[in-house]
């Protein structure tokens, strides 16, 4: 890669509170206009635009693909959907990168808008619980009470327990964690509200071994970031923040009926091809983490499988305190998923850059200059688990 | 619920259907039949599902190398849940509901929720072997694959 220039971040947008009937499209909208001017751009600059869906070409034309640069006016020589879950960051990252590395658009932007908290309340009317979201018609456990996310996800758990001996306080502990760097991020929903293990065992079960507290949030709102290359970021307002490396993982690679998927995630190529194009040599030389954290064995399974602990061992790992503020690594460190929100799968995402540029408030990593920020998204055919893994190393170095 | 196998029209159905498509209209007319059918390779006899091509080597067009035949209904629970929550109406009266992963026998996974006895513990259920049970809604025409514990 060394012919080509490297690939930066230089500008972040973020919606957390939008006002009551914000629709989706403004808020794509909004985080798009935030993260242009944090980039001390114009909107007549941008020239790309990707629309970020949980659901792969599910460009729902009525909610905002095919809407928002319109809304906001964008002269977007291409605009187009990507979607796979919570893979998007990973995966937007890598499409606008080829679009910028052969001179077909110079600042590309990419948003990710949900409104998953305005449809729950909605829903509740009609009896339902949850978010509003279900699996799609043709998914196979819809008819057998597999409805929702939590339906399958926790089948990982209940097999790492089953495997390794893990318990739901061990999980806990990955959830009282992240809520106290919650704490120190006055933009997360659970700000100034921590945890205990107790409370993770008090609060309801919803899919045993699920607590609520093992289940990421339920929000509305907004992230959008801007990619360019090297010599345009330089003259960006902000800190350029480099795409340091990327890799990507199919547990469908494995093939389900291997049974490989339940207890690890297609972390190992995805790890290998990101470290060696950012030259880490591993993940002690990440500064900051930001691992997807849909539900806390997520969290787990990753890290067991980038290396930060053995295999079987990181539910006594995360209990030793090692997440935590003040731990060895410093994980998910708004909040994540789990205690911050779940805006449109770029949370993790969005804090990495935060960290890099220095503006993470009180909750900073000293000498922040590499982090590791995954994604974990897409539905195998029926038994359906998520199977890809995206791995990106963002850097100011 | 009930764990019978026998049809009963009174059933009321107020889920979500089933999807029922063209891969996979044969299996659900197997159901129907009393019969869990499983995508069986006619060269090497490896069986699948749901449908797919044999991965062990090359294939005819459309997989047309392999069939829908009879399995043994048998297997083991592989990983489970107990659903506290009803995200769909429809589901509030089977709460608290086992939602169980099941490897069959043959190999292949599936999933449904666990009729009859009810496993207490969710660690030390993994493992424990289980048949099917079919549950008729012939009034809808279609049948639900269920699965109950069974002695080892």
């Amino acid at each position: 890669m060394t012919d080509r220039q490297r690939i930066a971040v230089v500008g972040l947008g973020t919606v957390h509170d939008a006002p009551p009937g914000t629709s989706q499209r403004m808020m794509a909208a909004e985080a798009a206009r935030l993260a242009i001017a944090d980039a001390g751009l114009s909107i007549s600059d941008i020239d790309g635009a990707l629309d970020l869906r949980r659901s792969g070409g599910g460009g729902d034309r009525s909610t905002y693909s095919d809407v928002f640069t319109r809304v906001l006016g964008l002269p977007a020589q291409f605009y187009f959907t990507v979607g796979r879950g919570g893979a998007v960051a990973g995966l937007a990252t890598a499409v606008a990168t080829g679009f910028l590395d052969r001179g077909l658009a110079n600042y590309v932007v990419c948003v990710g808008a949900v409104d998953d908290y305005t449809k729950a309340q909605l829903t509740k009317k009609q009896g339902q619980r949850g978010m509003a979201h279900v699996e799609k018609e043709g998914y196979w456990g819809k008819a057998l009470g597999d409805l929702r996310a939590v339906s399958h996800h926790s089948w990982m758990a209940s097999r790492h327990m089953a495997e390794y001996g893990t318990t739901s306080e061990q999980l806990g502990a990955i959830a009282v964690a992240q809520r106290a760097w919650a704490c120190m991020n006055p933009e997360a929903r659970m700000y100034g509200r921590p945890i205990t293990i107790a409370d993770h065992q008090a609060s309801p079960l919803v899919a045993e071994p699920y607590h609520l507290l093992d289940i990421s949030q339920i929000s509305d709102g907004a992230v959008a970031f801007v990619l360019t290359t090297e010599d345009r970021a330089r003259d960006c307002a902000q800190k350029p923040v480099y795409v340091q490396g990327q890799g990507f993982g199919e547990v469908a690679a494995d093939l389900w009926w291997e049974k490989k998927n339940y207890t690890t995630m297609a972390v190992a190529p995805a790890k290998q091809k990101a470290f060696a194009q950012a030259g880490l040599s591993g993940v002690e030389d990440l500064d900051v983490v930001q691992l997807y954290d849909c539900f806390t064995a997520e969290v787990l399974f990753q890290l067991e499988d980038y290396g930060f602990c053995e295999k079987g061992e990181g539910g006594k790992w995360v209990e030793a305190g090692h997440t935590a503020p003040g731990g060895t690594v410093p994980l998910n460190t708004g909040g994540g998923l789990l205690s911050n929100k779940h805006l449109g799968d770029l949370t993790g995402f969005s804090e990495a850059v935060l960290q890099l540029r220095g503006q993470a408030g009180e909750r900073q990593v000293p000498d922040c200059e590499v982090a590791l920020t995954t994604g974990h998204g897409g539905e195998l055919v029926s038994p359906g688990l998520c199977s890809i893994h995206t791995s990106t190393i963002l850097g100011v170095a | 619920m009930t764990t019978e196998t026998t049809e009963t029209t009174e059933r009321r159905w107020n889920k979500p259907l089933p999807n029922i498509d063209l891969d996979n209209k044969a299996f659900w007319d197997g159901l129907r039949d009393h019969q869990l059918l499983l995508w069986t390779c006619s060269t090497c006899g490896t069986q699948y599902w749901p449908k797919c091509y044999c991965i062990k080597h090359e294939n005819e067009p459309y997989a047309q190398n392999m069939s829908w035949q009879p399995g043994s209904g048998r297997g083991k629970i592989f990983a489970l849940n107990r659903h506290h929550w009803a995200f769909h109406p429809g589901f509030q009266d089977e709460l608290p509901y086992i939602y169980a992963l099941i490897e069959l026998d043959e190999g292949p996974l599936i999933s449904t929720t666990i009729v009859g006895k009810q496993p207490t513990d969710l660690v030390s259920a993994v493992g424990e072997p289980v048949q099917i049970v079919y549950e008729d809604y012939a009034e809808l025409g279609f049948t639900i694959p269920r699965f109950e514990l069974i002695d080892a």
